[in-house]
């Protein structure tokens, strides 16, 4: 459902120095508001939430409102390459909380399409290897062939290296399939989920489906065995030019990223600055963004987490709290607000 | 574990006059001129249709094109695996990307089959190669936790280098040492032993854990069709293979993708399971858009139509 009651602000927009790096690319590419990209010591990045959502409502007006709200500069869109990255790590129909909707994905490509980009989805599934049946099994396949949008599989396309931006993890160089490196913009739709080894997947985490599964494995095992958050913030830094759209409407908690129970918020999030947006995602779930380990790797040369960094548009997070179910695993549970308080 | 070159080729020979290929059909199969025709136009080839060729797709296709007599067209598939070797006996994912080199497996059952359908052994030096490389490589093992079901000191093979063992690499390079003669070599042991011990307990298999943090996770068709097909040449008994070839045969009836229904009916195959619906599952995902010109897809879908058609 669209929220034009939400009245978006149209605050000026800027960017923090050390968010250049993160942003930098989008600006270069002209694809966000030129005075958000000269920079800023002083103010916030900008990240919208947009409560009381429905896989049958008007999605796209949501995405649309979003999207300007922070600062996406659709002029610059016309005859750009955008990729939609959704989550497709493990699709079950028995667990179809665990990907993204389809219906988020399609709204999405409708808003592009509509500013005259072209839009691809592409995903590389992370634990199996035939991505037809991932397709088919969360429901995207069907709603693609529906919507006429053209599907990339990450996992077997040919690969370029970028070298490694972030230098978090040992390696040298990060190789990407070349929808990914050739897309003008390219837009992680996560799903909202608990994660059991790191705590929350969200925008950030969701590009580990970036990289090809012919070059790291199924699953990415090159990547855990240099280190989940390191490697998290490594992909993060060197990948130029994205963006988020949270499918926070229906998530999962608990055992996440695949067994997790399903658990309705209703949200969106919509945001340039990906640590943010994740770092906002962690706060409604209850769950502290300075003790999740990436997001502390990333921020805030990539993009910022204090609260006081970041400004809301639509709704606040705050209205929106509602703390998650984690494992009773001591490595999850100190990434928990004391006392399920709010984490400013 | 130290293997003379030697004593490889040795049992490697034994198998080659005693047994029947595990790696490639021997039978003269009911071969359907169209379809393996339409396979043999592109290969070598790759994963989808216009994409260049790849190392998986264009071993799948030697085999089919074996499996349905074409043996010129297998034999360009082979040459063409031949020249993507590496200089250590690896062959990669492709040409120009030499890692990772899972690959190597099917290469050794492409260019064995060749040997035991042509009797042309001119790959021989290649298979060498490839066997000693396959020999001294290894999944990387860690120290058992509780967090984790399986049993994570067990060496099998890996996707990537310097990583964990998996079970469709695992799977494959069990299958591509049987069909070689090592069979009763240790390492064949010990990866027939990861293989069983992936299997989750209500049958089946994803892509290699079974219990994370307490839970059970989710089975897969394609993993477990693999596991089965390569378990079919082992003399090993477990509950949980009956209850994984069960779930194929469940699950076929559901709809999945091409590599999926022809991973399962070849693992179903090997075990004299396969189903009623097995030409009429084909014959459909035959004719799907995404089949159409991947050389990966129409390989494996003619293997699975040839295994039908020998039952």
């Amino acid at each position: 459902m669209s929220s034009p009651d939400r009245n978006p602000r149209k605050s000026e927009p800027w960017i923090d120095r050390r968010t250049t790096i993160a942003t930098g690319g989008l600006a270069a590419a002209g694809l966000i508001a030129a005075p958000y990209a000269r920079g800023s010591l002083t103010r916030p990045s900008p990240v919208f939430l947009a409560g009381g959502q429905r896989y049958e409502g008007d999605i796209a007006g949501t995405l649309r409102d979003g999207l300007l709200a922070t600062d996406l500069n659709p002029e610059t869109l016309r005859g750009k390459r955008v990729l939609l990255k959704p989550n497709l790590v493990e699709p079950s129909r028995r667990v179809p909380h665990m990907t993204t909707h389809p219906a988020v994905i399609v709204a999405a490509a409708e808003v592009f399409r509509g500013w005259g980009a072209s839009v691809v989805v592409g995903e590389a599934p992370g634990h199996v290897r035939d991505t037809e049946t991932a397709l088919i099994e969360s429901g995207v396949g069907e709603a693609l062939d529906d919507g006429g949008l053209d599907f990339a599989d990450l996992n077997y396309e040919q690969v370029d290296s970028l070298r490694n931006r972030g230098r978090h993890s040992p390696l040298k160089e990060i190789f990407f399939p070349r929808s990914v490196l050739q897309a003008d913009l390219v837009v992680s739709m996560p799903k909202m989920k608990t994660h059991h080894w790191v705590g929350v997947t969200c925008g950030m985490k969701n590009l580990y489906g970036a990289l090809p599964g012919i070059k790291y494995g199924w699953p990415k095992n090159v990547l855990h065995h240099n280190g989940i958050p390191q490697t998290v913030a490594d992909i993060n830094a060197t990948l130029p030019r994205v963006i988020t759209i949270v499918d926070g409407i229906e998530c999962m908690e608990g055992d996440g990223p695949i067994l997790g129970t399903m658990k309705p918020m209703g949200l969106l999030a919509v945001g340039a600055d990906v640590p943010a947006v994740d770092a906002t995602i962690a706060r409604i779930m209850g769950l502290d963004p300075k003790r999740i380990a990436y997001l502390r790797l990333a921020a805030p040369r990539l993009g910022q987490i204090e609260d006081r960094h970041i400004e809301q548009r639509g709704d606040g997070w705050r209205a929106l709290h509602s703390p998650f179910h984690i494992l009773d695993e001591p490595h999850l549970q100190q990434l928990r607000a004391a006392d399920g308080q709010l984490v400013t | 574990m130290a293997t003379t070159e030697a004593t490889v080729q040795e049992r490697r020979h034994a198998a080659a006059r005693g047994q029947e290929s595990p790696g490639g059909p021997q039978r003269s199969t009911a071969t359907e001129p169209g379809l393996a025709a339409r396979l043999a136009a592109i290969t070598p080839g790759g994963y989808r249709a216009g994409a260049p060729p790849a190392s998986e797709p264009t071993a799948w296709a030697v085999l089919a094109l074996l499996g349905a007599g074409d043996w010129m067209a297998a034999r360009r598939g082979c040459d063409w695996l031949a020249e993507t070797q590496a200089g250590d006996g690896a062959v990669g994912v492709r040409r120009r990307q030499p890692a990772p080199a899972w690959p190597t497996a099917l290469a050794l059952l492409a260019w064995e089959a060749y040997h035991r359908a042509t009797g042309e052994n001119r790959y021989h030096p290649r298979i060498e190669h490839a066997l000693a490389w396959t020999l001294k490589t290894r999944g990387r093992t860690v120290e058992r936790k509780p967090q984790i079901g399986h049993d994570t000191t067990l060496v099998g093979w890996s996707w990537a280098n310097n990583t964990h063992s998996w079970l469709e690499p695992t799977s494959l390079f069990v299958k591509a040492l049987t069909a070689n003669g090592l069979g009763a070599h240790a390492r064949t042991a010990e990866a027939t032993r990861l293989l069983i011990d992936r299997l989750l307990p209500g049958g089946g298999a994803n892509y290699g854990n079974t219990r994370v943090l307490q839970q059970y996770l989710l089975p897969h068709v394609q993993p477990t069709g693999l596991v089965m097909w390569a378990l079919a040449d082992q003399e090993v008994e477990d509950p949980r293979i009956e209850a994984s070839l069960a779930y194929l045969a469940r699950e076929i009836e559901q709809p999945l993708g091409s590599a999926s229904i022809a991973y399962a009916l070849i693992g179903l195959a090997a075990h004299g399971r396969l189903p009623k619906s097995a030409a009429t599952l084909t014959a459909a995902a035959l004719a799907r858009r995404a089949t159409v010109g991947s050389t990966y897809k129409l390989a494996l879908l003619n293997l699975a139509r040839q295994q039908a058609q020998n039952a």
